[in-house]
């Protein structure tokens, strides 16, 4: 069922029913009716279409930056749990450091310095998330580390580099992923609320948090204009998480099978 | 005289700790030679799965030497013995942990030869197949993860992997502590056919005076990182000199009701700092523990024949 | 006297591929007051089931299916949770095998043993303190007022099971299951815990039931003992005479398969071909057939009951028939 949560919400943005862009198709401010099920905007754009479009965009800014969030993350921590000494401690103090800072401060001025796009966006959110990625990366090889079939493929002759890639890998890859869903539900937290304060995504692309933008003064006349966008944040954020707790659930059922 | 294949002098490894260094091995010296089976006893805290991991390369000794088929390996870096490594492998303890949970039997078994790009594919996987006939699986195994086969199994395994590369010298590390009584009985006596058809020289890390003794040929007994007493397995079983080996053999609980054992004359410790010369085993003596002698002398050893010797101011006398 | 433990009929099953199969199956036995049972098998034989399932520590999957647990002659799986709570630790406790995760890392030692204490006694920490340093000593730790204020990390194994014994002894049970107690210490420790309870149950006229997989720990601790295999009961019987005269196969097997320093060193060590069952792949018949060197066709009709024969029970058809024949 949440397979299907996400599934609809990656293919939605294609199936859009009228052209987002369309300024005066309908009468501005409808509330929802036949023509437009989610209502119009104030410049009588079909509501729902935008919300698909928008879709898209969060979506896409969300993936991008938790891939990037993955790989600065990953190397983050392997290079920490692999080489330990100072460099360990070096790298995940510093990590600690941007993690005690507040994530939309830092967002607010890593945008401000660099100027919002589609571009920029995925890149300041993954970079925001991937303290976390990190620390989970590093006490994940450092735990593999120490196991005996470690010490037996050192003995069989693997150069660290090897080792790394193709004994510890595929150890911590599960927990990766994991930590891919919950970054995944972060990043679209992110990104709205950025995109809601002005800098994330500018008009006339639109994503969720900036349609919830536009529509937030009018909230009182016009609810649906911020209702509807923030409802298909919310459902989101809950699938994605929802969705690594399955995995979690799963990955904890098959490593203890069954032992008397 | 048959090679000494590994030839361990005066060995030391310290560990820096929170009050001060530790020393994990305490000059400890050993051979064993081409063929045979080594198998150092020792409990907890004595000392021998670190000089394991030193004979193995995977730790830097901080004194003394080894020499393994004549190289000397105690300050290579891990580049540098890496060529070695096709010579002298190593089973460990837990049959589960050792293996890769994520990979099937065949990857795991193939794992050595692929670290050094031997052969191609094909014949690799008939290699592997030769393997898992020789440790008593069958082909049907291959496709398996670890989680779907039994402790035994894992460790034969193991072995298979071990012996991927054709090495030398087998490294033991507890290796069948983890297994059920009837199990061990199984991987023992395909321990042993291995190294008959093989040529194996076997280094032996055990707890279990049993097994020690069913295994080797010569044995060293370890207490605190030192070698308190080496001999024989005749010499050891019957004639130990050291209070420590006599005590362990006490208190080894025999399923045999036609024998009886004799009791331990161990006595409960205390915690008294010791002289770092003089003897470890002292707090534990019941013939030491009120000697002046243990408390402050120098220990040395001393050599009953050629093979037999131990350190103690006051040995057991026949 | 009458029982202290008896266990009639008592089936765990777990979820498989096939449904639900038997972990332990039909199993019945009895202890007095006072008497060290053992408990010997193998992995997968359900002898760590069986302590579970005395003290209803069972969870799912697994299930007590059927049978009947007296407890001094009350059936306890009949008690709700909250009326079986209070034999856990007073009447019935339990030791496991390894010290350091049976003990709370971050509390003391003396916390550890007050807090037990005051489970099963309205007592002031005072005196609950004062209770705590005699148990420390009656279990053979030395200076015991300042091991009080020890904590688990700063101890050896052999101390930690003791203090673990101390705990368990601290509501003053009738009944003391160690579950390969001694297992994960070294030899000469063992030796000295297993002195430890020994007069511990000496002492207090305590029964302890001691499960282990180490023929010679049984050998050296027990009165009586029970084989098991594949979840059932195969042979029982006191100690002395089942393992100088074994009369089911699998306990003969399992003597032979030892390796101590009795052992022949020039020959194999006689080892029992193939492997214990799985849950989902059990024989119909007996259990042991498959492996059995003397099993002939009727031993797959149906699984043996126990029957008694020279003063021990054993659940085999052919034990008159083998037991004859060795004496030829």
């Amino acid at each position: 069922m949440v397979l299907a949560i996400v599934t609809i919400c990656l293919f939605c943005p294609w199936i859009a029913p009228r052209d987002p862009y369309e300024i005066g198709a309908s009468e501005p401010f409808l509330g929802p009716n036949k023509t437009n099920w989610f209502g119009t905007d104030d410049l009588g754009r079909d509501l729902l279409s935008r919300i698909l479009y928008g879709g898209r965009i969060t979506i896409l800014v969300a993936i991008a930056a938790t891939v990037i969030a993955l790989i600065i993350g990953t190397a983050w921590g392997l290079a920490a749990g692999v080489r330990r000494g100072w460099l360990d401690e070096a790298l995940m103090r510093t990590a600690d450091a941007t993690m005690a800072i507040p994530q939309i401060l830092f967002g607010l001025v890593c945008i401000s310095a660099v100027g919002a796009s589609v571009i920029s966006l995925p890149i300041v959110v993954g970079f925001l998330l991937s303290p976390t990625t990190a620390r989970m990366a590093r006490s994940a090889v450092v735990t593999e580390l120490s196991s005996q079939y470690v010490v037996a493929a050192q003995a069989s002759g693997f150069t660290r580099t090897r080792l790394i890639w193709s004994e510890v890998m595929p150890n911590i890859a599960p927990q990766l992923l994991v930590q891919l869903s919950i970054n995944a539900a972060a990043a679209v937290m992110l990104e709205a609320t950025l995109s809601f304060i002005g800098l994330g995504i500018q008009p006339p692309n639109a994503s969720w948090g900036t349609l919830m933008l536009q529509g937030y003064a009018k909230i009182w006349n016009t609810y649906w204009f911020v209702a509807f966008p923030a409802l298909a944040v919310t459902i989101t954020i809950l699938a994605f998480n929802a969705y690594g707790e399955r995995i979690r659930k799963n990955l904890d059922s098959r490593k203890s099978t069954v032992n008397e | 005289m048959s090679a000494q294949i590994i030839d361990v002098k005066n060995l030391s490894r310290a560990f820096k700790g929170s009050g001060g260094s530790v020393l994990a091995l305490d000059s400890i010296s050993l051979t064993v030679k081409e063929g045979t089976t080594l198998a150092v006893v020792g409990e907890s805290g004595s000392g021998k799965t670190t000089a394991a991991r030193l004979i193995l390369g995977l730790d830097k000794a901080t004194g003394g030497s080894i020499t393994v088929l004549g190289q000397e390996i105690s300050q290579l870096s891990s580049n540098q013995i890496r060529p070695l490594r096709r010579e002298i492998q190593v089973v460990q303890q837990d049959p589960f942990s050792q293996l890769n949970r994520r990979h099937t039997v065949k990857r795991i078994i193939e794992g050595p030869m692929l670290a050094f790009k031997v052969g191609d594919k094909s014949s690799r996987e008939q290699r592997v197949i030769e393997l898992l006939e020789a440790v008593g699986l069958q082909k049907e195994h291959l496709t398996r993860k670890p989680h779907e086969l039994s402790g035994g199994q894992c460790q034969r395994v193991a072995i298979a992997r071990a012996l991927a590369l054709d090495p030398k010298i087998l490294i033991l590390d507890e290796a069948v502590s983890a297994l059920d009584v009837s199990v061990r009985a199984q991987v023992l006596n395909l321990l042993k056919k291995l190294q008959k058809v093989r040529g194996l020289t076997y280094l032996f890390i055990t707890h279990d005076l049993g097994v020690a003794h069913y295994m080797a040929d010569e044995i060293v007994v370890m207490f605190r990182g030192r070698i308190v007493e080496r001999g024989t397995r005749e010499e050891i079983f019957q004639t130990p000199r050291h209070h420590y080996t006599a005590g362990l053999l006490a208190s080894v609980p025999v399923a045999d009701f036609s024998i009886t054992k004799k009791s331990s004359h161990e006595v409960v410790a205390q915690a008294t700092p010791v002289k770092t010369d003089a003897c470890a085993y002292r707090s534990r003596c019941a013939v030491g523990r009120d000697k002046k002698d243990c408390a402050e002398k120098t220990l040395t050893e001393t050599m009953g024949s050629q093979t037999h010797g131990w350190i103690c101011h006051f040995p057991i006398n026949r | 006297m009458s029982n202290v433990i008896e266990v009639r009929n008592l089936t765990v099953t777990v979820p498989t591929s096939k449904g639900r199969s038997p972990v332990i199956e039909n199993l019945s036995f009895s202890m007095k007051q006072g008497e060290k049972l053992g408990l010997v098998g193998e992995s997968g034989s359900g002898k760590s089931l069986t302590a579970y399932s005395l003290m209803r520590l069972i969870k799912n999957p697994v299930q007590i299916d059927s049978g009947e647990i007296f407890i001094n002659g009350v059936n306890v799986l009949q008690l709700s949770e909250e009326d079986f709570r209070k034999y856990r630790g007073s009447e019935i406790a339990m030791i496991y095998q390894d010290p350091m995760s049976a003990l709370n890392p971050i509390m003391k030692v003396g916390d550890q043993i007050i807090e037990s204490i005051q489970l099963h006694k309205k007592i002031s920490h005072k005196d609950a303190l004062k209770l705590a340093v005699e148990s420390l000593e009656s279990v053979g730790i030395p200076e015991p007022e300042e091991r009080i204020n020890s904590y688990p990390f700063e101890m050896s194994g052999g101390m930690l099971q003791r203090v673990v014994i101390a705990i368990a002894l601290s509501g003053e049970p009738k009944i003391l299951i160690a579950d390969e107690a001694t297992t994960a210490l070294d030899v000469t420790t063992q030796e000295r815990v297993l002195t430890l309870l020994n007069r511990l149950a000496e002492e207090r006229n305590l029964s302890v039931l001691l499960i282990t997989h180490d023929l010679g720990v049984a050998a050296q601790f027990t009165d009586r003992i029970n084989v098991m295999y594949g979840g059932r009961l195969v042979e029982r019987g006191p100690i002395k005479d089942v393992f100088t005269d074994p009369l089911h196969p699998y306990t003969r097997a399992l003597l032979d398969s030892r390796c101590d320093y009795t052992v022949d060193v020039n020959q194999p060590i006689k080892s029992i071909a193939g492997q214990p069952p799985r849950p989902d792949n059990r024989p119909s018949g007996c259990v042991f057939a498959p492996r059995c060197e003397h099993a002939q066709e009727r031993c797959a009709d149906s699984a043996p009951e126990l029957r008694t024969f020279s003063a021990r029970e054993v659940a085999c058809v052919r034990v008159e028939e083998l037991a004859l024949g060795k004496k030829l």
